[in-house]
Parts: structure tokens; sequence; C-alpha cells
């Protein structure tokens, strides 16, 4: 065998073996938080899926109670569309949550309630080079 | 200066582009030098124009002209000088004009440097970057206009201003480094569409970029690092790294350049790889578009990116067309990029440096396996999956390993073949100190990959010393030279080798810092005055909760004394939660920002969140962060930039 | 007044950009750079050959090449330097 058949048979062997890794993993991931579903609220309530998901919405106006006891205790309306979700959070809360705010939960459903252990807000950076779309602001905004 | 002005400038700027390509082609056609020279006046005309309405929007920003769209978006009266500069890059249409900016920075240095080189070359180099730089006007001319009027029925008054929080100088200084990594690489990929269009495939065009390529990877790299030192000092969740689908979208460019970067050697050296080192830099600029993309289209959810934009659609056609064009070509011109030689041995420095691309472009798929994988499992299977971070580590670290083996393996290993003896000779001393460290190591107490990456980083630091003795003692045996005076004269001589070398040092601090994650520890809890917690062996206690009023903030202050296990005093840390615009009627204008603090030491940081308090009873609660070795991370970057440095660094000769 | 210096600005920034590119079309045929050699590639061709030649020898000072094959790209560099400062040479004549 010549060294360039060798070496043909080595690159070959080396993205297999690396396809199969990919593969794997990507069908058994070690953590369960590796993963998660993006399901819309409705979905979730329909299909009862109590696997890992992650769920976008709006914070209901007026809907977030945070515990007397203690104050990493949270829970919200997460409304989408116009199903609604009570959800609770007991982590540290991003400064940009607030009623009305655009946020994606993830963590997991169970009898009625959505036990979320990630809370992302949409995040208000203008900056990082390339964020936002124009499109996005109401001229609004800008009377102020 | 008159607004308007700004929008026919970037008329004008479209309009020389496309003549530029005709009388450039022209040119090519019937070989009339005039238009050669025409043509290049032109290139160099649409960078003048670029130029001119840059500078009239960045005026406009600064007089703070509202009846401009954009200037009334980003900044507002209050906004500091500074901010109103950087207001360039901080909506989608200034970002695209910046980034046409720069490429027609590059494009002009690019032209006058090579007035009298590289005749062959110069008019498809010419060509390519105009398409480019008309890709580009497109955009601005036609879709997304940095100089429309605001469409107001009021007078605008004020502008809505810049997020006070954003107003940070990494921020201000991070986006414009990636850019000028991005589009850096234009100007080495439109050296190789010209070098395949003049069937010119010898070293010499290699030599002609590598320059090029090696000041994008420098601002590519610095831009990555950059990133991930502000998320870590603001975004307080305690980490730099999330594997966001922007993060990645800088990444994968970023390691397919790093392969190029390796494999050019061996076209320098050995003429061979030609295809290989065309389809990397063909990819790399890909990506760097794809990236553009990925940022702006909305297709990810990411924190950079929620709303989807018409560019998306746009900017992928060109992705495509850029592969589809480079890729056809390469096809036509298979017999040219074939090179005679072949790679004769395992153990040699050829294939180490195969070995060492084929790792980095897999990297790179995985990494754009995971990025894609939501749109991937949504089309397949109708459900959108989300992947997470643990998800890339578990991927990535072994391939990671993989690489830092490979870093150590490589400078070791001769050109064409190494023999038996050298192998010996060359290994023992590294691999024992690998062993010696892994077998400590263990005693200490670390278990699997975290074993395997210390050994490795001593590994390689030890290959490197051995390359550098190696080095100092053949000059001082041949010279006569003092050990000082050798290893001087031979990092001057050798910039690019030593220089590399150098980044590779960089690279195994990086590496010894990522491994520091394994040990992250993290405590979210509340505390009254005096009460006391524990976290990874230190105590906090909290002393005392302030308050104080700030011009454009409120803020409460903790602070905090750390002390460890022994009692010993560590340091006193003062996290604070502040509301900006406190004094705004409306509360949902107010905004809530946890300033955190963190006590940093070679050994590890203490990272302190004050995420909430309770007034009424004067509660604390916090969240307290035990990250080892981040600073070797930062520290590592610092070395990667002054060995790109010195590599760069020009000669006299 | 506000006429003439937008006249002015107009000149400067439109009509000399113009007449800046169309110049090099009035001037007198030049000869094809394509068939003439291009002196100063290869005076690149000959420093990056000499650098290559530096560097072997740097290579097989460290031990990274062995005798046979230092000797074979030696010659080879060596050949190809000479090739090319002939070409220099003749061109300079």
């Amino acid at each position: 065998m010549n060294s360039n058949k060798k070496f043909t048979i080595m690159i070959t062997g080396v993205i297999t073996v690396v396809i199969f890794w990919i593969g794997w993993v990507s069908s058994n991931p070690k953590d369960e938080k590796a993963m998660a579903t993006f399901v819309s609220v409705e979905k979730l309530l329909n299909d009862k899926i109590n696997k890992r998901t992650k769920l976008g919405g709006l914070v209901k106006d007026g809907s977030i109670i945070i515990s007397k006891t203690n104050y990493l205790d949270c829970s919200f309306v997460l409304k989408e569309g116009n199903t609604e979700l009570t959800v609770k959070y007991d982590r540290t809360r991003p400064d940009l949550f607030k009623d009305g705010a655009e946020v994606i939960v993830t963590g997991q459903y169970l009898d009625g309630t959505f036990y979320a252990d990630e809370l992302q807000t949409k995040c208000a950076s203008r900056y990082e080079g390339d964020l936002r779309d124009e499109s996005n602001y109401k001229l609004t905004e800008i009377k102020t | 200066m008159n607004p308007v002005a700004g929008g026919v400038a970037l008329n004008l700027a479209f309009g020389f582009s496309i003549l530029s390509i005709i009388t450039l082609l022209i040119f090519i056609r019937n070989g009339d030098m005039r238009l050669f020279l025409t043509g290049q006046r032109l290139s160099l005309g649409i960078s003048f124009f670029v130029f001119l309405s840059t500078f009239i929007l960045w005026y406009q920003l600064i007089i703070s002209n509202f009846d401009i769209d954009y200037v009334a978006r980003y900044t507002s009266l209050e906004t500091p000088f500074i901010y109103k500069i950087s207001a360039l890059w901080a909506g989608q249409s200034g970002s695209l004009l910046f980034w046409l900016f720069i490429l027609s920075i590059f494009a002009t240095i690019t032209v006058l440097q090579n007035q009298s080189k590289h005749h062959g070359l110069m008019p498809w180099v010419i060509i390519s970057l105009a398409i480019i730089q008309l890709f580009f006007l497109v955009l601005t001319n036609f879709v997304t206009n940095p100089f429309m009027p605001t469409d107001a029925d009021f007078v605008v008054k004020n502008g809505n201003g810049l997020n006070p929080l954003l107003q940070n100088i990494t921020m201000a200084i991070h986006p414009p480094t990636l850019y000028l990594g991005y589009v850096g690489f234009s100007v080495p990929f439109a050296f190789a569409i010209s070098a395949l269009m003049n069937r010119d495939t010898s070293p010499l065009w290699i030599q002609s970029i590598r320059r090029w390529t090696l000041v994008a990877w420098l601002f590519l790299s610095s831009g990555i690092i950059l990133g991930g030192w502000w998320a870590y000092q603001e975004l307080g969740w305690g980490g730099y790294w999330a594997w966001d689908p922007v993060e990645n979208a800088s990444f994968m460019p970023w390691l397919t350049a790093t392969a190029f970067l390796h494999s050019i050697i061996i076209q320098e050296k050995k003429d061979m790889l030609r295809l290989w080192n065309m389809a990397l830099i063909i990819l790399t600029f890909a990506l760097c578009i794809f990236g553009t993309f990925l940022t702006r289209s909305g297709v990810m959810s990411s924190v950079h990116s929620f709303t989807a934009s018409s560019l998306g659609p746009i900017f992928l056609t060109f992705v495509f067309l850029i592969l589809i064009v480079s890729f056809t070509l390469m096809f036509l011109r298979r017999s040219d990029l074939r090179s005679e030689k072949r790679i004769e041995s395992f153990t040699s420095r050829e294939s180490g440096f195969l070995f060492n691309n084929l790792v980095f472009v897999v990297m790179c798929f995985a990494v754009f396996w995971g990025t894609l994988f939501p749109v991937i499992s949504e089309a397949v299977r109708g459900t959108k999956i989300t992947v997470g971070p643990p998800f890339f580590n578990q991927i990535n670290v072994p391939i990671g390993l993989i690489l830092l083996a490979l870093t150590g393996v490589g400078p070791l290993l001769a050109w064409r073949n190494t023999s038996k003896q050298s192998l010996i000779k060359n290994f023992t001393v590294p691999i024992l100190s690998g062993l010696v460290a892994a077998v400590i190591f263990m005693a200490i107490g670390f278990k699997g990959s975290v074993v395997i990456s210390f050994s490795l980083s001593v590994f390689v630091l030890a290959t490197i010393s051995t390359e550098f003795m190696r080095g100092i003692k053949a000059r001082t045996k041949t010279f006569n030279e003092s050990i000082v005076k050798a290893l001087i004269t031979m990092i001057s001589k050798n910039r690019s080798r030593y220089g590399g070398y150098i980044v590779h040092v960089g690279i195994v601090f990086m590496f010894v810092g990522f491994t520091g994650h394994a040990f992250d520890k993290e405590k979210e809890f509340s505390l009254k005055i005096g009460q006391t917690d524990h976290v990874a062996g230190y105590e906090f206690t909290l002393l005392k909760l302030s308050e104080t009023e700030r011009s454009n903030h409120y803020a409460w202050i903790s602070d905090i004394r750390v002390t460890d296990n022994k009692g010993e005093f560590v340091t006193n840390l003062y996290p604070e939660k502040r509301i900006y615009f406190h004094k705004n009627p409306d509360v949902n204008r107010r905004q809530p920002h946890s300033e955190l603090d963190i006590y940093s030491t070679l050994n590890q940081d203490i990272y302190s969140i004050f995420s909430a308090i309770d007034n009424d009873n004067g509660i604390a609660f916090l969240k307290i962060m035990v990250n080892p070795l981040v600073r070797w991370v930062w520290i590592g970057g610092y070395i990667l930039v002054i060995g790109t440095m010195i590599a760069l660094w020009p000669r006299k000769d | 007044m506000h006429f003439i210096s937008d006249y002015i600005l107009v000149f400067i920034f439109f009509v000399l950009p113009v007449i800046f590119v169309i110049q090099p079309l009035f001037l007198n045929k030049i000869n094809n750079l394509k068939n003439k050699i291009d002196l100063p590639s290869l005076k690149r061709k000959k420093r990056l050959l000499y650098r290559q030649i530096k560097e072997l020898e740097m290579e097989f000072d460290i031990g990274n090449i062995n005798q046979k094959d230092f000797k074979i790209s030696r010659k080879e560099l060596k050949i190809e330097v000479s090739e090319v400062i002939t070409k220099l040479n003749s061109n300079k004549i």
C-alpha cells in the first residue's frame, strides 16, 4: 500500500469517527440540560409534554409575584398569543425581567405549572455589532 | 454638510463599483493598460465615496441631526461623544455601512500597495473586492439605507439614546475589532479567486496574503476574546462563553482561518495542499459572511438577535453564490491545483500539519452542526430542538484536547520523515514531563479530562521550551553567541516561527483557564446583616447595606467580607444593585442592573452578584460563584496577541 | 454665498474624482505590462528564495531535517535563485 492510500484511509477514518461522535452526542447527550425542545405554550398544554422544553412569550402585566420570604422565588404568567401559563422560577432574575418583557424560559411542565431553571430576557443591547433590526422600534419610543 | 450628500455618495459608490468591474473585465479581454488604470482608479473612487458617506453619517451623529432616522434611534442629546461615534455600528444599517467602510480601507490599501506588484493578479483582486463592495452597496443603497429621514409627523426633539448599560468602552471596541477580522479575510479571498482565475497557484500568491491573513486573524481573535471578557465582567452569569449562535458565528471562521494559517506553511515550504488551502480560505470568507447572516437573520434565537430581518435571505443568497462560484472555479482549475509532491510519512511535519488542519475543520463542522441543529431538527423532525452549552462542551472537549496534543507533537516532527532516533530524542523529555505531571495531578485528586488537559498543557509547554532550547543551542554553537543574544536574534530572524510558538503558549494558558471551568462552584442565598454563608470553602458575611444616589442611577451597595476556611481575611466585595432612570415616573422604564464585583487571583475568581434586595427586612439576595483559573484565559489572550505581533513585525530586508 | 460653496463642494467631491478616473483613458496607448517581465515580483521572488534557504539552514541546524533532504532541497532552491538572478540581470541590460 503506498503512502497516499494510507493517508486517504486515515483521513476518511478520522472524519468517520468524528461524524459518529457528533451523531452519538446529538442523540445521547450526557447532560439533560444539553437539549430542549422549543414548543408553543398551546402545544405544551395540549400534549402535556413533561420533557425539558423551551417556551417563548411575554410576561403578563401585573402577574409577577415575588415571594415574601425568599426574594429569589417568583412566579409569573407567560403569555403567548392567548394562551397563558404560570411559570415558577427560583434563581437570580435577569435585570430586564419585568412586566411585558419578552422572555424565553427553559424547564419542565408539571401539573399546570412550568418550573423554569433558565430565564432569558430579550437583550436590550443595541450594541454588540449588529443586534436589532431597526424596524423593531416603535416611533413612540423616539418621542420621549 | 447636508445629509443628502451621504445618500448621494452611496449612490455614486454603487455606480463606480459597477463601472470598475466592467472596465476591468474589458481590460482582461483586450489588455489595454489605460483601462486597467481607470479600473484601479474607479476602485479607489468607490472607497472614496464610501469614506465620504461614512464621515457624513458620523458628522450627523455628532451634531445630533434627528431628522435622520438612524441618528434618532441610536443617539440622544445626552449620549456622550464617544458613544455617538460608536453609534455608527450600533444599528443594522449603520453597521453595514461600517462594514463597507472597513472593506474600503482594506481595498484602498491593497490597491495602493500593489500598484507596482502582482500585475497579473491585481485585476481580478480588484474585481473580487469590488463585487463584495457592490453587495454591501446594494444593501445600504436599496435595502436598509442609513440616511433614511425620520418617518414622523412631529419634530423629533431628542433621540432614543443608547442604553446606558451598554455605554461601556469594551462594548464600543468589541464590534469593530470583530469586524476588522471578518472583513480582513476579504483580501486573502480576493487573492485566492484571482489566483484561480489566472491559473497562478504558485506559492508566491500565498506569500503575498500571509500577512493579511495574520492581521485579520489577530483582529478576529482579539474580537472574540474581548467579547468574552465583556460578557464576564458585565453580564453577570459568571461565564465568558455561552456557545451562543453569534459567538459560534465568530468562532467558526476563526477555526478555518487558523487551519489556513498552518497549512499555508506547507504550501510555502513544500508546495503541497494547494487545493486544500484554496478551499480553506474560501470557506473562511464564506463563514465570515455567514456569521453576519447569523447575527442578522433571526434564524436562531440568540441573546443577540431576536427579530427576523429582511436581510437574512439576501445574505444567505450571497453566501451560496460565493460558495458555488468559488468551488466551481476550483473544480475547473483542479488540474492546476494538483501538487506533484506527496506526503511521505506519518511521522513528518507535513502530516502533523495535515492532521491539525483536519481537526480544526472537523471542530468547525461540530460547531456548525450544533449551531444549526435547531434548524435541522425542525426541518427533519418538525420539532425545534435547541442545544445548550453542555452539548457543545461534550462534543468539543475531546476535539480540543486532540488539537492541544497536536500543538505539542507538530513542532517536534521533522520535515518529510522523522527518524526513529530523533523521535526518541525529541519526545523523551516532553512526554516524561507530561507523564510526571499526570501522576502528580492524579495524586492531587483530579480526574478524567481535567488530568488529560493539564498534563497535555505541561507536555506542550515542554515541547515549546525544547524547541526554543534547540534553536538557541544551534545558534550558540554556530555563531558563538551568548544565550540571551542567541534567543533575541533567533526570534527576530525567524519571527513567524517563534511568534507562532508564543501564540501556542497563549493557547495553552487559555486551555488551562478553560479546564478551570470544571471546578466552578456557585450558590444563591440570602443574608441579613451580620449573617454568614459558605461557598467552596469561603465564608461570606454581610457587613453592611448602604444606599446612594448617583448622577444617573440609584444604588444599593452590599459590603461582604470574605474569609477563607481558616478564618483568614481574603477580601471585601461590594456588588451593587442599581436602578437606572430611577426618576422616571413610569416604573416600567426604570431599569434595574446588577453591578457585580470580582476578586480575581491567578488561582481563582470570586464573583459576586447582588441579585435582589428586600428593603423592609434588610435582606440581600446574593449569588456567589467561585471560578478557578479564569484569569489564565485573559493572560493567554495577551500572550496570543504578543505572539501574533511578533510574527507580524516587518522585516528590514 | 451658499450657492457658491455648494458648487465648490460638488466640484471637489464629484467632478474631481471623475476627472481622476477618466484621465488615464486620454493617455497614449501604454504597452501592455503583461508581456513585460515583472521586475518587482522577480525581486520579491529572489528575496523569498533567499529567506527560504536561510530557514532551511536553520531547520537543519536544529535537526528538523536530515542531511540528505537538506542537501537536495538546498540545491533545488539555489538553482531556482540562480534562474531568477539570471532573469533579473538580463533585464537590467
